[in-house]
């Protein structure tokens, strides 16, 4: 949510600061805590849920015979990944798979949509299958099935919604009203030939199971928010109003978006309409992974599925200049407002060049994140992400050693966050504040009205004075930056 | 826009315990044949890759149990079926009787849109057994009265017409498949109106 116009909620936060020494203090850091925390844990994992245990006797129902599929079931690699994604038609028919050749996975499917039909008999609806560390976890929304099976001990939760992200970015190929009168015309609908070519979208958005990089971007999908580039807020201020006074005019325009790196430079909307962060999240994930873009103006029609499931706006996507990589999307409601956008989009250019704010842009896409030493002077903090709750945007720090040049190091620090937003964030017992050593690293999770800190510590910090004293001068120094660091304040047309 | 990954073909074969469905579909897929009955629990699919009209397609083919005491796995795989089989033992009068009521059952349950013209393809099995009591006659009088179901006689154990039972089925399963469907009216516009464009509550809004 995010009019910032509303400031009375400043105070509160400031207030928020001294409430963690207050917090801390209560929590000692004494054993019992920890304990307690332990406790919780054990407890959750006691909870009831809606768990099908794997019974080797209760598979005879299905037998699998195929003499000419290649048998992934027994293919270790591939039985092996951490993340399997799936998604099939309610008929069974394969729609997408994350790994390997899905015509070869015929026979996975048919069994998906088995025990998705074995559950409706009962008027019930499966929701995960627990078998040791693998979890199943399934989005039914008719007419489609995703499956998510994890091996890195996500919770339920996280990975239903993963499979949401994907659920809206096919949403946002297809449409859903589209989706829907096609499988009313037809249930046994292949919808590959509807998502033919933009398969690549669900992979990117899921780039992050099959690493390559060490980057901050699945904190970006775990807290559900976009990132900011940092630039000063006058500069910022003057290129959104370059992009109101050359839009002011055009009618039917919802939606300017500015962006560049996978992060929001500036948005401006139409009144009494908004962006939901989970749209903007399927734009970025887009613009991030088409390359084609670059190359010259494009006219998409796209569904925005928090805006409106059942349409699509026509967006028009161009980046800035060959000498800078910020993409610039107009979307409208007007088929035929091609002509129009694009002239505005060249002269929206021109004026960013002669008020040198590609220059500025340029600046900030070198951005890596915050940096604890040098911009703040936090030695004991190895790593941090903030949420700002108001406007669900997020500040990274940068990401350096042991993480940066060490995979391995990398994904247990993502799954210790994974785990530490899991528990902060459970329904049944929400907690505000989570500390714990860990044999490397000392980790700190702290919830409150207006923002969301997880963090990272040296493990050898072993008072709490310091720890306080750390994070109160980075929370400060946040207050202080946020101008530059956040984007505040509604820009309408 | 046509995808150039093989299509998928599901196919359902129903009918009375015993006729011979899995029988059937095991010596289609595997080129076996076992005296023994083992009463099918639920259902069971296997997959073949086929040519059809130099295209190859998968076809998934749906076993079912025909007792009813077995039929645990619900009627929800019949939905988006390409294709549904309905197989008779042509010794035994009351399977053939049955028919009218596993085609019903079938358009009930999957109800496809077009059910005058979802392609059935109709099997009497057995004909390897003396004991023969329902006519061919008979049985293409039926298929003719049904929009013209494409009837063959076949038997399991001598892989008699089996071949070219499953070719048609095949056949008739990827021309519904593939029957034209009018995706271009795919983007429909936005009317604007505000009021169906709430403000997003707490936790989702970004401007």
């Amino acid at each position: 949510m995010s009019d910032i116009s509303n400031f009375s909620d400043e105070e509160d936060s400031r207030q928020d600061d001294c409430a963690l020494v207050d917090a801390l203090s209560e929590i000692n850091f004494n054993e019992h805590n920890i304990d307690s925390i332990r406790q919780n844990k054990l407890e959750e994992s006691q909870e009831q849920k809606h768990e099908i245990h794997s019974d080797p006797a209760s598979s005879s129902s299905l037998n699998f015979v195929d003499v000419d599929e290649y048998d992934y079931l027994h293919d270790s690699e591939w039985i092996n990944q951490k993340c399997h994604v799936f998604i099939l038609s309610t008929a069974g028919k394969p729609i997408y798979n994350l790994h390997g050749d899905e015509e070869k996975l015929n026979t996975l499917f048919g069994l998906l949509q088995a025990l998705v039909s074995v559950v409706q008999t009962d008027d019930d609806c499966i929701r995960s299958i627990t078998a040791k560390n693998t979890k199943f976890v399934f989005l039914v929304k008719s007419p489609l099935i995703l499956v998510g099976v994890n091996k890195s001990n996500r919770s339920e939760q996280q990975i239903y919604n993963q499979l949401m992200d994907v659920y809206n970015q096919i949403i946002f190929i297809v449409t859903l009203s589209h989706m829907k009168s096609v499988y009313e015309k037809r249930n046994n609908y292949d919808l590959r030939k509807l998502v033919a070519g933009s398969e690549r979208w669900v992979d990117h958005l899921l780039r992050n199971e099959k690493r390559t990089r060490i980057c901050n971007s699945s904190f970006v999908s775990l807290t559900h928010s976009v990132r900011i580039l940092p630039m000063e807020s006058s500069i910022r201020d003057s290129i959104t109003s370059t992009i109101q006074s050359n839009c002011n005019k055009i009618k039917n325009l919802v939606f300017a978006v500015l962006l560049a790196n996978n992060k929001l430079i500036t948005l401006v909307r139409m009144k009494n309409y908004y962006m939901h962060t989970d749209d903007l999240r399927l734009i970025f994930n887009v613009i991030d992974c088409s390359e084609s873009f670059k190359s010259a103006e494009n006219w998409l029609p796209i569904c925005l599925p928090k805006f409106d499931s059942n349409g699509a706006l026509y967006a028009h996507i161009s980046y800035i200049s060959d000498d800078c990589e910020a993409c610039l999307l107009l979307m409208t409601v007007d088929q035929e407002s091609f002509p129009i956008l694009s002239n505005a989009k060249k002269n929206i250019t021109e004026k960013l060049r002669r008020g040198n704010y590609i220059e500025a842009i340029n600046t900030g896409m070198k951005d890596k994140g915050i940096k604890l030493k040098s911009d703040i002077g936090v030695s004991e903090i190895r790593h941090f992400f903030y949420k700002n709750k108001k406007n669900t945007q997020l500040l990274c720090s940068e990401i350096t050693a042991p993480y940066i040049d060490n995979l391995d190091q990398f994904e247990k620090l993502e799954a210790m966050y994974y785990d530490l937003h899991n528990r902060i964030h459970r329904t049944s017992r929400p907690l505000k504040l989570i500390y714990e050593m860990h044999q490397h690293e000392i980790q700190l999770a702290w919830v409150t009205a207006n923002y969301e800190l997880y963090a990272t510590f040296e493990p050898l910090v072993d008072k709490k004075s310091v720890i306080i004293a750390q994070v109160n001068k980075l929370l400060k120094w946040i207050r202080k930056e946020e101008d530059k660091l956040f984007m505040t304040g509604t820009h309408i047309f | 826009m046509a995808t150039r990954k093989k299509v998928l073909l599901k196919v359902i074969i129903l009918g009375d315990s015993s006729v011979g469905k899995t029988s059937l579909m095991n010596q289609y897929v595997n080129k076996r044949f076992s005296n023994q009955y083992k009463a099918t629990i639920g259902a069971d699919f296997l997959t073949k890759e086929v040519v059809v009209d130099d295209r190859v397609v998968t076809m998934q083919i749906w076993d079912t149990a025909g007792q009813e005491r077995f039929q645990s796995l619900g009627v929800a795989f019949y939905r988006g079926a390409d294709c549904c089989v309905l197989v008779f033992d042509t010794t035994a009068p009351n399977t053939f009787k049955n028919l009218d009521s596993w085609r019903d059952e079938f358009l009930i349950q999957a109800s496809p849109r077009n059910p005058e013209h979802f392609p059935f393809v109709v099997l009497g099995n057995k004909i390897d057994l003396e004991n023969r009591s329902v006519s061919t006659k008979r049985a293409q009088q039926w298929c003719q009265s049904k929009n013209d179901i494409p009837y063959f006689e076949t038997s399991a154990k001598e892989g008699i017409n089996v071949d070219i039972a499953f070719q048609t089925i095949a056949k008739n399963a990827l021309a519904q498949e593939t029957e034209d469907l009018d995706t271009t009216s795919g983007f429909p516009n936005i009317t604007l109106n505000a009021d169906n464009n709430p403000r997003p509550s707490n936790d989702g809004c970004q401007c």
